[in-house]
């Protein structure tokens, strides 16, 4: 799960509460910075829709919006937390590898 | 072209149930983002999105359940073997007295290639007709319940049916007026007959096709049909495979022994090329259709080993 999967975009912008297809798409660009094309974002809205994690929130036929399910807010923290997970393991790492080369030049001139 | 005219064209590529669902929202979000004309990126992105629905309305992506999967792959060789049959008849009819170009003893190889060719289309149809045939009880079922849902393929069936039943009989009528000579291409009005024929039978069974398609992505299968399907898919395909090689190797053994056969020249002509236009075409058809066919039965023979 990449945090540039358009589901996950999809899932994390309808966190704060339900928007049709043009706001999820200006909303994504605004705190990703990834510009989804509107063949991709209804590619991504049908999946998550037929999956049960998002559910249209209106009867408007043009500007329809969308809200998350309850399977669809669980579906989000779970993805989160495997994200949060590769975060910390990554973090850590990345400082032990910072830690690592001052101690190899350390040795080196011991 | 306007913004609105593009997203309505754009619109147009995906898969009527799709269209129904989602089909207005996409458009205004086209317009909506696309100011006065749309982008080439974004035509780009939707054709694409398209192209990945139409596939899977047809069953070929691999996010599908299993059985759905080999239902697909299936479904992708029966459309493929229906190109295919179209192809050999026009290298049947190509090919008509090809024995008399040739002397008896450089006939073998030509001969051989030509025999797999006959036995391989026997071969296919049997196993179509056999998957048609393990199908047609939930095929029937779904007529008698939802009819309606395919009437605009029963009404194709209907008229093309309609249309090439009497041609038929008209062209064997006018036929047996003709001597040999006029039959092979000397009368103008056989030859146009015999093509307006060719054109509605082509049409005729095009909508057949289409229909056992339609019925075949709608019917219900036991688990143990899906699994007769799958295996006939990859025989049907691999009858398909020897029948492409055959007629290259049959096409080779001819161009090089008597060109002047492919191209309808006289008799013993020479510096003619083998590559006649009927020939090539029905070729690449036959190419297509086969490189297709085992896409879909690979992708049957993966999804049954899936589903165990």
């Amino acid at each position: 799960m990449a945090t540039n999967d358009p589901s996950v975009l999809i899932l994390t912008s309808l966190a704060s509460g339900p928007k049709h297809g043009y706001a999820l798409a200006q909303d994504i660009l605004g705190f990703a910075g990834v510009q989804l094309g509107p063949g991709t974002l209804y590619g991504a809205i049908a999946r998550l829709e037929e999956r049960g994690l998002i559910e249209p929130a209106g009867e408007e036929a043009r500007r329809r919006p969308y809200r998350l399910t309850a399977a669809g807010k669980d579906a989000l923290d779970d993805t989160l937390a495997q994200l949060r997970a590769v975060v910390d393991e990554g973090t850590t790492r990345l400082a032990q590898a910072r830690r690592q080369p001052r101690r190899r030049v350390r040795a080196r001139h011991a | 072209m306007s913004a609105d005219r593009t997203a309505r064209f754009l619109v147009r590529l995906y898969p009527a149930a799709w269209r129904a669902r989602y089909g207005a929202e996409l458009e205004s979000l086209i317009a909506e983002t696309s100011g006065g004309r749309v982008p080439w990126r974004t035509c780009l992105d939707v054709a694409r999105a398209a192209l990945r629905e139409r596939l899977r309305a047809a069953g070929l992506t691999p996010d599908l359940p299993p059985a759905e999967r080999v239902r697909g792959g299936a479904v992708a060789v029966l459309s493929a073997w229906a190109l295919f049959v179209i192809a050999g008849v026009g290298v049947q009819k190509f090919s008509e007295h090809w024995q008399s170009a040739l002397p008896a003893t450089a006939r073998t190889l030509p001969g051989a290639a030509f025999d797999a060719l006959v036995v391989g289309a026997a071969l296919g149809s049997a196993l179509v007709l056999v998957g048609v045939a393990a199908a047609l009880p939930a095929a029937v079922r779904l007529l008698r319940a939802d009819a309606v849902s395919l009437r605009r393929h029963l009404r194709a069936v209907c008229a093309s049916t309609a249309f090439v039943v009497p041609l038929t009989v008209a062209v064997i009528l006018v036929a047996h007026r003709l001597t040999e000579r006029q039959r092979s291409g000397h009368d103008l009005r056989y030859g146009g007959l015999v093509l307006a024929w060719a054109v509605v039978a082509v049409a005729c069974f095009v909508a057949w096709t289409a229909l056992a398609v339609a019925i075949a992505r709608r019917i219900e299968l036991t688990h143990r049909v899906v699994r007769l399907e799958a295996i006939l898919a990859a025989g049907t395909t691999l009858t398909m495979v020897s029948m492409t090689a055959a007629t290259a190797v049959w096409w080779a053994a001819l161009a090089q022994r008597a060109p002047w056969f492919l191209t309808g020249s006289a008799r013993g002509t020479t510096n003619v090329s083998p590559l006649a236009p009927q020939l090539v075409l029905a070729q690449v058809c036959m190419l297509a259709a086969t490189a297709a066919a085992a896409a879909g039965a690979a992708q049957a023979v993966r999804a049954l080993r899936a589903a165990r």
